[in-house]
C-alpha cells in the first residue's frame, strides 16, 4: 500500500530542512526504447495518479525516459523559484495543483508560453498567458465514512456542514479532517477561495470546524488515510480525484460535492524559463491536454472531467458546471492576491487562531 | 471660217492672226476680255481662241457667259497659268479644247483644223463598226478591240470611207475626191501612203484593208459579211 | 525628337496616389498615435481603480498599519487577461511592507500625494506602466504618507492599440482606395477632352488645312489656337506659293509664248541657208525652254498640291485615258502608230486627278520624245493588288544602268543626249506620294521597252 509512504514524504516535508536542498521523492520511468532524452518533471501531484499519464506518455515516445520528482506544493514553489533565479537546475515541466504558486512564477517571468494544437483545447479559465495550463478537473468534495456518519448527517453543503457541527458537537469531536493549510499549498487556496466564495458560511465553518477540533493533515491522501483507519469521520475540503480513488478501494468512502457551491481545482503545468529542455517538457504539456491524454486522465489518473457525467456512487449535483455549482479557481492575475505574503501571513495567522487557538 | 481670237499679248495674237490668215481664215483680234464678251453676244463665229488671263473680264467669264446664252461656238482655250485646273475648269465651263503656254504653232492650227471641222461635220451620233473596229464620228476616235489608236485626221476620214461600205471597193479616185476635195492637189501615191498608214495602225484588228490591184481598197471583216 | 513622357492619366494618378498615400500615412500615424491614447486612458483606469482599492485597504489596527490584499483588485487588473501584475506596498517609513520590493517608478514617491502619477518603465525586462498613490495613515507614532505601486504589463494595451490602429487603417486603406478609383475615373472623365482632341488630330487629314472645329475646355484652348493658328498660317503659306507659282508661270510662260510666237512668224523663205540654221536652233531651243519651263512649274505644282489636296478615289482608266489624249499632240508624225488600252475591269486608286495626269502624261511625253520611232502604247491595268499604268515603245529603251537615276532630277545620261529633264522626277514623286511607284521593263525579243507606274488598288469594301 502506498500510505505509508505518502505518510513518511509529509513527515519529510514538515521536518526542518536542512540548508538550501530540497528533496522531492524522485522515480525514474525508463525509456522503453533507446533513450534518446530524458524529461524531468518536477510535480506537487500525487505520483500514483500521475504514473497511467507517464506510461502512456512513454508508449507515444518510447524513446524517452522520464524522471519524475514529487513534491509538496510548497516545496516546489520554493524550488521553482530557485530554479528561476538560476541557483538550482529545475525541471522540464512543473505540475502543480497549487496554481497559485504557478501564477506568482509565470507573474514573476519564471515561466515560458506554448502555444501549439493541444494548448487550444485548455477551458479560457485554466489557461493564464499561454503560461499556465490547467488539465486536470477537480471537484472539491466532502468525504465520510459510510459506517459512522447516518445517511441524515451527510452534509449537502457549506451551510449544512456548519450546521451539523453545532447540532452534533459532540458526534464530531476530532472526527472532522482537513488541511494543514499552513503546510499545504492546496489546503491554503481551497481556503482562502472558500473565504471568498461565501464569506459568511466560511466564518460559521470555521468556528464551527475549531470547537469540533479539527484534525489537520498535511495532506489529502493522509486525510482519507485517518478515515479509512477509522480516526476521523468526514473530511472537508478533499480533492475529489484523491478521493475517487480511495473510495474505489474501500467502499465504506462516501463522496459528496456540496451543492451550494463546489470548488473546481485544475493543477497546472508550466514550462520553466530556464527549463533544462522546454521542447521535452512541452511534449508532455500537449499530451496532457490532448485529447489522449485527457481520456486518459479521466479513467485512470483523476476521474472527473468538465464535460463528462461524474463518477457513480459520487453524490452531486447533475449537471456541475451548467447549474453554475461547480466554481472553477480561475487560473489568472487574480491568484496573486493569495500569494502576497502579507495575506498569506496573515490568513493563515487567522485560520491558525481560529482552529488550534482553541 | 470666221475666227476670234481673244489675246492681250500683242506679240501672241499677232503670231495667231497671221498664222490663221495665211490658211485662209477671218480672224477678229480682241484684246480686251469685256470687249470681246460684248461682240460674242451678237457676232456668230466658227470658232474662238481664248486666253484666260485679260483685261476687262477673264477667259472663265466670257466662256462662262457664253455658254450661258447657250451659243455652241467650239471654244479653244490657251492658258498660262500653272494651275491645271485652268484645264479642268475651262473643260468643266464648255471649253472644247485647251491649250498650255507656250505651245506649237502647228498643234495650235491642227487642234483650230479639228475643232473646226467637227462643227461643218455635223454628223450627229454614230458608230460604225467593222470586225472589231469601231470609230466614233462624234468622239473622233477609233478602237480596235479594247485598244484605242490615234489615227490622223486624213487616216479617220479614209477609215471613215472605208468603214461606211464594208466590203466595198473605193477606187483610188474615188477616194481622193472624198479625202482632199478638188481644190487641194494630191497624187494617186498619196492614197496609197495613208492607206499604208491606216493597215499599221489597225494591225491585229478583225478586220483589213485589202488591196485589188488596179481596182481599188476595200474593208474586209474576217468575220465574214 | 520629341521625348515620350508618361501620359498625363499616369502622372495625375501617381500624383493623386502620392498625396493620398501620404495622407493615408498621416491618418495611420494619427489614429495610431489615438488608439495609443486610448489604451492608455482605458487601461489607466484599471490600473488606477485597482491601486485605489489597494489603498483603501491599508489599515492600521493594533498601531500596526495593516493591509489585506483585496483580490477585486486583481481581478479588475485581470480584465487586462494577459498582463502581469506587480504591485508594491510602501509604509510611512519607506519600509517595503509587501509586494515587489524593487519596483520603483520614481525616486520621489511623494509627487503622488496630491494625484495619482502614471509612469512607463522596464521592470524585469518588460515594459510596464505603473501607478503610484498615496494614502495619508495616522497611527500613535503620528501622520504619515503610505503608497501604494502597481504596475501592469503592457500586451493588452498594446493589442487594443494595435487593433484599433488596424480598424482605423483597414477604413483609412479602403477610403484611400475609393479615393483613388474615383480619382482614376475623374481624372479619366476630365482627360476625355484631350483624348477627343487626340482622335480629331488623328483622324484628320494631312493634307486638311482648315481649321479645327472642336470645342474643348478653356485649359486646351491655348492648344487649340495655337494649333488654328499655326494651320492657318500654312495654308496661307500654301496658297500663296500656289499663287506664286502660277503667277511666275503666267509671267514666264507669256514672254516665252510670245517668243515662239515671233519665231514662228520669220520668213524662212527670205533668209540665208545658215541663218535657216540657226532659225532651226533657235526654234528647237525655245520648244526646249518651253518644255522645261513646264515641267519645272508642273513640278512645283504638283508637289505643293500634295501639301493641300486631300486623295479621292480616282478611276485609274480615265486618268490614263485623259493623260493620253491630252499628251498625244494631233501634229505628231502621222507614220507613229499611238494607242491606249484601258483594262477591262474599273481600276480605282486613292489619288490626286491632276497629279496623276501629270505623272502619266509626262511618262508618255518622253516615250514620244526620246523613245518611240513608229510605236506607242499605252495601257491600264491590274497587277495583283496594284493598278499599272505602262507607257511602252519601240524605241531603244533606257539602259538598266540608269534607271535608278532617270527619276532623279535633271538627270543626264551618258547615252542620250540632253537630260529627260523632269519628267521621270515628277512620275515617280507622284507615284511615291501615292504610295506607288514606277518601274522600267527592259526591251526583250519580241516585247518593247516599258514604264510603268504602280499603284494600290482602293480595296473593294463596298459592301
Amino acid at each position: 500500500m502506498l500510505l505509508p509512504r505518502l505518510v513518511m514524504i509529509c513527515l519529510l516535508a514538515m521536518a526542518p530542512r536542512s540548508a538550501g536542498a530540497i528533496e522531492g521523492d524522485k522515480e525514474l520511468f525508463p525509456a522503453s526504447g533507446t533513450e534518446t532524452g530524458k524529461l524531468v518533471v518536477h510535480a506537487a501531484t500525487d505520483l500514483e495518479a500521475m504514473r497511467p499519464l507517464v506510461l502512456d506518455f512513454q508508449s507515444q515516445y518510447p524513446g524517452l525516459a522520464v524522471e519524475f520528482v514529487d513534491y509538496v506544493t510548497n516545496d516546489l514553489f520554493r524550488e521553482a523559484i530557485d530554479a528561476c533565479a538560476g541557483r538550482v537546475q529545475g525541471g522540464d515541466i512543473l505540475l502543480s495543483s497549487s496554481v497559485d504558486q504557478l501564477v506568482r512564477l509565470a507573474n514573476d517571468g519564471c515561466a515560458q508560453p506554448h502555444n501549439s494544437r493541444d494548448t487550444v483545447n485548455a477551458p479560457d479559465w485554466a489557461n493564464w498567458r499561454d503560461e499556465i495550463f490547467g488539465f486536470t478537473f477537480e471537484p472539491i468534495v466532502f468525504v465520510y465514512d459510510r459506517r459512522v456518519v447516518p445517511a441524515k448527517d451527510v452534509p449537502r453543503s457549506h451551510e449544512e456542514l456548519a450546521d451539523l457541527l453545532r447540532s452534533k458537537p459532540d458526534d464530531y469531536r476530532g472526527r472532522i479532517g482537513t488541511y494543514d493549510i499552513e503546510a499545504s499549498g492546496v489546503g491554503y487556496l481551497l481556503a482562502f477561495n472558500d473565504s471568498r466564495q461565501a464569506p459568511t458560511s466560511y466564518g460559521r465553518l470555521i468556528e464551527s470546524l475549531s470547537r469540533t477540533q479539527t484534525v489537520i493533515r498535511c495532506c489529502n491522501n493522509e486525510v482519507l488515510g485517518e478515515i479509512a483507519a477509522g480516526n476521523v469521520r468526514l473530511a472537508y475540503n478533499v480533492l475529489g480525484s484523491y478521493a475517487y480513488a480511495a473510495s474505489r478501494t474501500n467502499s465504506d468512502l462516501g463522496i459528496v460535492l456540496p451543492r451550494d457551491y463546489t470548488l473546481v481545482l485544475s493543477r497546472g503545468a508550466m514550462i520553466p524559463s530556464t527549463a533544462p529542455n522546454p521542447v521535452l517538457g512541452k511534449l508532455l504539456l500537449d499530451y496532457l491536454l490532448s485529447p489522449r491524454g485527457r481520456a486518459v486522465s479521466r479513467e485512470k489518473s483523476f476521474f472527473f472531467s468538465e464535460n463528462g457525467p461524474l463518477p457513480a456512487e459520487v453524490d452531486g449535483p447533475t449537471s456541475l458546471m451548467e447549474s453554475g455549482i461547480g466554481r472553477p479557481i480561475r487560473i489568472g492575475p487574480a491568484l496573486l492576491a493569495a500569494q502576497d505574503e502579507i495575506q498569506r501571513r496573515t490568513f493563515i495567522e487567522d485560520w491558525k487562531r481560529l482552529i488550534e487557538g482553541r | 471660217m470666221r475666227i476670234l481670237l481673244v489675246e492681250d499679248t500683242h506679240d501672241v495674237g499677232e503670231a495667231i492672226c497671221r498664222r490663221f490668215q495665211q490658211t485662209g481664215h477671218t480672224v477678229d483680234w480682241e484684246t480686251d476680255g469685256s470687249a470681246a464678251s460684248d461682240i460674242l453676244a451678237y457676232t456668230e463665229y466658227d470658232l474662238v481662241i481664248l486666253d484666260v488671263m485679260l483685261p476687262g473680264l477673264d477667259g472663265f467669264s466670257i466662256l462662262r457667259k457664253l455658254r450661258q446664252s447657250k451659243s455652241g461656238v467650239p471654244v479653244l482655250v490657251l492658258t498660262a497659268r500653272s494651275e491645271i485646273d485652268d484645264r479642268v475648269g475651262a473643260l468643266d465651263l464648255g471649253a472644247d479644247d485647251y491649250l498650255m503656254k507656250p505651245f506649237d504653232f502647228r498643234e495650235l492650227e491642227a487642234r483650230a483644223r479639228v475643232l473646226l471641222r467637227r462643227r461643218s461635220g455635223g454628223e450627229a451620233t454614230n458608230v460604225i463598226a467593222c470586225g472589231d473596229i469601231s470609230l466614233d464620228r462624234t468622239n473622233r476616235s477609233v478602237m480596235v478591240g479594247k485598244r484605242e489608236v490615234q489615227l490622223k485626221r486624213r487616216e479617220m476620214t479614209l477609215l471613215e470611207i472605208l468603214a461606211s461600205r464594208p466590203g466595198k471597193v473605193f477606187s483610188k479616185e474615188e477616194l481622193l475626191d472624198q479625202l482632199f476635195g478638188f481644190d487641194e492637189a494630191a497624187g494617186a501615191n498619196a492614197i496609197e501612203l495613208y492607206i499604208g498608214r491606216l493597215r499599221k495602225k489597225l494591225e491585229g484588228a478583225k478586220a483589213r484593208i485589202v488591196t485589188l490591184r488596179g481596182v481599188g481598197y476595200q474593208l474586209v471583216s474576217d468575220d465574214g459579211p | 525628337m520629341t521625348a515620350h513622357k508618361s501620359s498625363l492619366f499616369s502622372r495625375l494618378a501617381r500624383r493623386v496616389a502620392v498625396v493620398l498615400a501620404l495622407g493615408a500615412a498621416t491618418l495611420i500615424t494619427a489614429a495610431w498615435f489615438y488608439a495609443r491614447a486610448a489604451a492608455d486612458e482605458a487601461y489607466d483606469r484599471l490600473l488606477l481603480g485597482a491601486a485605489f482599492q489597494m489603498a483603501e485597504s491599508l489599515v492600521v489596527a493594533d498601531d500596526r498599519l495593516s493591509f489585506v490584499l483585496p483580490p477585486s483588485a486583481f481581478e479588475l487588473l485581470g480584465l487586462a487577461q494577459r498582463d502581469r501584475i506587480f504591485y508594491r506596498v510602501v509604509d510611512p517609513s519607506g519600509e517595503t511592507l509587501t509586494g515587489y520590493g524593487d519596483i520603483s517608478p520614481s525616486a520621489d514617491l511623494s509627487r503622488s500625494r496630491a494625484a495619482p502619477v502614471f509612469a512607463n518603465m522596464a521592470y524585469r525586462g518588460v515594459e510596464v506602466r505603473t501607478v503610484t498613490t498615496a494614502r495619508a495613515v495616522t497611527s500613535q507614532s503620528g501622520t504619515g504618507w503610505a503608497y501604494v505601486i502597481v504596475a501592469q504589463t503592457t500586451e493588452a494595451r498594446q493589442a487594443l492599440a494595435s487593433e484599433l490602429t488596424t480598424r482605423a487603417v483597414i477604413l483609412v486603406a479602403a477610403m484611400s482606395l475609393l479615393a483613388l478609383i474615383g480619382s482614376a475615373l475623374a481624372i479619366r472623365l476630365s482627360l476625355r477632352p484631350v483624348d477627343q482632341l487626340g482622335d480629331i488630330l488623328r483622324q484628320r487629314d494631312p493634307q486638311d488645312l482648315t481649321p479645327l472645329a472642336a470645342t474643348v475646355p478653356r485649359e486646351l484652348l491655348p492648344f487649340v489656337t495655337s494649333i488654328n493658328h499655326f494651320i492657318n498660317r500654312l495654308d496661307e503659306r500654301v496658297r500663296l506659293l500656289q499663287r506664286y507659282i502660277a503667277d511666275s508661270a503666267h509671267q514666264i510662260r507669256t514672254p516665252l509664248t510670245a517668243l515662239t510666237a515671233q519665231v514662228s512668224l520669220i520668213n524662212e523663205d527670205t533668209l540665208s541657208p545658215d541663218d535657216r540654221r540657226h532659225l532651226e536652233r533657235v526654234r528647237n531651243r525655245t520648244a526646249e525652254l518651253a518644255r522645261f519651263t513646264n515641267q519645272l512649274l508642273n513640278h512645283a505644282m504638283v508637289i505643293h498640291r500634295f501639301d493641300s489636296t486631300q486623295l479621292a478615289p480616282v478611276s485609274l482608266n480615265d486618268v490614263a485615258r485623259k493623260a493620253f489624249r491630252a499628251t498625244v499632240p494631233i501634229t505628231i508624225d502621222p507614220d507613229m502608230v499611238v494607242s491606249f488600252e484601258a483594262s477591262e475591269e474599273e481600276l480605282t486608286v486613292l489619288g490626286d486627278l491632276l497629279s496623276l495626269r501629270e505623272a502619266i502624261a509626262n511618262v508618255i511625253d518622253n516615250a514620244l520624245r526620246h523613245g518611240a520611232t513608229s510605236r506607242l502604247e499605252v495601257r491600264a491595268t491590274r497587277f495583283g493588288d496594284l493598278g499599272r499604268i505602262e507607257v511602252c515603245d519601240d524605241g531603244p529603251g533606257i539602259p538598266p544602268e540608269d534607271w535608278a537615276n532617270v527619276t532623279k532630277r535633271f538627270y543626264s545620261s551618258r547615252t542620250e543626249k540632253g537630260s529627260s529633264g523632269l519628267g521621270f522626277a515628277i512620275a515617280s514623286e507622284v507615284a511615291f506620294e501615292l504610295g506607288g511607284q514606277i518601274g522600267f521593263r527592259g526591251k526583250t525579243a519580241g516585247l518593247p521597252f516599258c514604264v510603268y507606274i504602280d499603284l494600290p488598288l482602293v480595296k473593294e469594301d463596298k459592301g
